[in-house]
């Protein structure tokens, strides 16, 4: 069997990046980053997807989300 | 030409300048996210040159002169951007210390009494937190010791002598922190005391705001001046 393709290597780690464009929708995910740091992945966020006119962007450790089930485990 | 105008028209050349060398590095830098992280703080740059160019005329001293069309030492940009940048480690004490400092100045302009700086140049600073976040994450990895003291001993030569224009600018409150502030301002950001230099300012031009002779190459001047793309345009 193959390994399955990882984005991060050495220190990095990866983030993803929530943005939304009006107060009344919710954040969606809008991609993510790979980064050693919160300040350097903040500054990646920014300057990978501001091509929208976002009111908000957050961004959060892939690894810090905590998943309940996943596809076909309902 | 007014010690205001010619601080103005030097942090936009220094802008123009930094923003042509980011960009330089958007399909070199370490990892993909580098890459547009210097696009984008390229056009963030060479955008806040634009504005500045464009506070000059409301100033009512434009100090561009005519020799600007055709000699690159007329401009005052630092020596660090005459030629482009050979390593990573070039690109980050820039990114990390220069284009600090610049911010550090522009937040002296806000924070003056210049009613067109106080309104113009306020949302650059919002901009420009992210260029710092780049720069200082980077700066903390660890990168070689020589760009590092250059982009220092530049910046604190940018900032003027203790009895020159800027410290006058400083009295008159048009700009909110002298040299010795906007210093101790760079330090406070980058959390990090400056090497020891000891400039000799009597070789120091007050009008480029540097000491080394020298300038740009001719192909980046043409490439500044819109003249390098008529090689390709058809006679």
């Amino acid at each position: 069997m193959t390994e399955k393709y990882k984005r991060v290597s050495g220190d990095a780690v990866e983030y993803e990046v929530f943005a939304r464009k009006t107060r009344g929708e919710p954040l969606h995910q809008v991609g993510s980053v790979v980064a050693p740091d919160d300040d350097l992945a903040a500054a990646y966020a920014r300057a990978t997807y501001d091509e929208e006119r976002w009111i908000e962007m957050t961004i959060v450790r892939k690894d810090h989300v905590i998943a309940l089930w996943a596809p076909g485990e309902s | 030409m007014s010690a205001l105008s010619g601080l103005v028209l030097s942090i936009a050349d220094n802008k123009q300048m930094l923003g042509l060398r980011y960009a330089e590095w958007a399909t070199r830098a370490p990892s993909l996210e580098a890459d547009i992280a210097a696009a984008a703080m390229g056009l963030d740059d060479l955008g806040h040159s634009r504005v500045l160019f464009g506070c000059l005329e409301p100033l009512g001293d434009d100090p561009r002169t005519p020799d600007r069309e055709s000699d690159p030492a007329s401009l005052s940009a630092l020596p660090y951007f005459d030629e482009p940048w050979t390593s990573w480690a070039q690109f980050v004490a820039a990114n990390a210390i220069l284009d600090t400092a610049f911010t550090v100045m522009i937040e002296a302009c806000v924070n003056g009494n210049v009613e067109v700086l106080q309104h113009r140049l306020r949302k650059m600073l919002s901009e420009e937190r992210y260029h710092f976040l780049h720069g200082r994450s980077w700066l903390r990895s660890g990168i070689d010791k020589g760009p590092i003291d250059e982009a220092w001993r530049q910046a604190i030569e940018w900032f003027g002598p203790p009895d020159g224009d800027t410290a006058s600018l400083h009295k008159d409150g048009s700009l909110s922190m002298g040299p010795s502030e906007l210093l101790a301002r760079l330090e406070e950001r980058l959390e990090t005391k400056a090497p020891s230099v000891k400039p000799d300012w009597k070789g120091w031009d007050a009008k480029r705001r540097r000491s080394r002779p020298g300038a740009i190459d001719d192909r980046t001047f043409g490439m500044l001046r819109g003249l390098e793309e008529k090689r390709y345009a058809k006679t």
